[in-house]
């Protein structure tokens, strides 16, 4: 998504700069994120892909949800974290959870350890799902092989 | 209408004790369901940070195999709803999109018309708040701190809900005969979305941190949520805390499975890694009262 776009779709030329996000942030009260100062570097047309403080987001939407103007602002971090993925800048860690999505359909795959669990409180050890379905998971992978998260895996690998 | 269970990945794979406490109490509730497989719902943080569109992709298989059931997606889970709610209307509003997202799926002969709706099971339990509270075998008495979580109140323009003051969970508490008690940002975020688990475990903890000692501060006798992961991160985080707070973590189904007089080890509830031993022995003390009375 474009600068300009993203200005667009989700009202980001409306800010007054009140810091009411940056006021409402749990993340940021821990961390590096300011989310005042990403809205504003956004609304200059700034490349603010390579910031790092995009991703100490937990995307709980309360600057979202208390912006008087009615910014999108938790709905704009998550676009351009696409930007920002696409160029590079993003926490490897999450390539491990998106590769396990992709090629067993589940975001978090089963361990023996939670098997056992299952078994031991009288679940099926396979849970009925599309990761343990050789047919419906074949089916998955071939829909996976044409989106563009999967070209952004292959081209990490 | 026929509900198609989505109990999404980390009720099946990190905490199967929600995802049994689930058919007990539906079962229990005699909800109707069918059984449909899904994926992952993908999860909002990580893929749809990643790239918007394949998100959709995903999101829009699960609703169409809940469509081809004539079938509504119940959830149990605040990401998989958000993320399946939130892709249901943004392809219902952009028929760019939805044309997008049938071409995909119609490589693999799937097809997304928007007919099954996607509901939080909050929302069917409040539906059946009479039900429920006639169901209920053992008051437990219990003092409750309520995380609601984000995604099951945000964006409210989405979920149309107060997101400042909601009450039903109050409700469906009260209903059950425990009590709720109320803590400083109550409505907060437990630090895990949005990527920030896996990618800064650091930030995450501190949210939690603090979350933990307000939740200490109120002296509940329980943390009670309504979404795997958060549950992970309740459980499983305050592991990893330097702080010992030791508050016992249910998601709302494994409260109602105790209510209704389901031992905790059929549950279970004894797998967390939190002990669940206080308010288990609670529960057993409650059932004998019953058959001493009986």
């Amino acid at each position: 998504m474009k600068v300009a776009d993203a200005l667009k779709e989700f009202d980001l030329a409306k800010c007054v700069q009140c810091g009411k996000c940056t006021a409402s942030c749990p993340s940021g009260r821990e961390s590096n994120l300011r989310t005042r100062r990403l809205v504003f570097l956004l609304k200059s047309g700034a490349d603010i892909t390579a910031d790092k403080d995009l991703w100490a987001c937990t995307t709980c939407y309360t600057c979202q949800e208390r912006c008087p103007k009615g910014v999108k602002v938790t709905d704009a971090i998550i676009r351009i974290r696409n930007s920002a993925a696409r160029a590079g800048n993003r926490p490897s860690i999450h390539l491990t959870a998106i590769r396990s999505l992709l090629d067993s359909s589940d975001g978090f795959p089963i361990t023996p350890e939670i098997a056992k669990v299952r078994s031991m409180i009288g679940l099926p050890i396979d849970p009925w799902d599309v990761a343990h379905d050789t047919e419906q998971k074949e089916k998955f992978r071939r829909l996976v092989r044409s989106l563009a998260i999967n070209d952004m895996l292959e081209e990490s690998r | 209408m026929t509900y198609a269970l989505f109990p999404g990945c980390i009720a099946r794979n990190m905490y199967p004790s929600i995802e049994k406490s689930t058919s007990l109490v539906f079962k229990e509730l005699g909800l109707e369901m069918v059984d449909v497989k899904f994926t992952c719902c993908p999860a909002p943080g990580v893929i749809r940070s990643y790239d918007f569109d394949s998100w959709l992709v995903i999101a829009a298989r699960n609703l169409a195999a809940a469509e081809e059931r004539q079938a509504d997606l119940i959830t149990i889970c605040n990401g998989c709803f958000g993320t399946l709610e939130a892709a249901h209307r943004h392809l219902r509003k952009n028929p760019e999109a939805m044309g997008m997202v049938n071409e995909k799926l119609s490589a693999i002969g799937m097809s997304y018309r928007g007919r099954s709706e996607v509901k939080h099971f909050v929302d069917v339990l409040d539906g059946r708040l009479e039900d429920l509270r006639g169901k209920v075998k053992v008051e437990l008495g219990l003092k409750v701190a309520i995380h609601y979580g984000c995604h099951y109140l945000k964006p409210s323009c989405e979920s149309g809900r107060n997101v400042e003051s909601p009450v039903v969970l109050e409700r469906i508490v009260q209903a059950l005969g425990c009590e709720s008690v109320d803590f400083p940002e109550r409505l907060s975020c437990c630090g895990a979305g949005g990527g920030v688990w896996s990618g800064d475990e650091s930030v995450s903890l501190k949210i939690l941190d603090r979350k933990m000692r307000f939740i200490k501060g109120s002296g509940a006798d329980c943390i009670l949520d309504i979404c795997p992961f958060c549950h992970l991160q309740l459980d499983q985080g305050q592991k990893r805390l330097k702080e010992r707070y030791d508050v016992p973590v249910l998601h709302l189904n494994q409260l109602i499975g105790l209510s209704f007089g389901i031992k905790d080890k059929v549950l279970g509830v004894h797998t967390h890694m939190v002990a669940t031993r206080d308010i288990a022995k609670k529960a057993k003390r409650a059932r004998l009262d019953i058959k001493v009375d009986a």
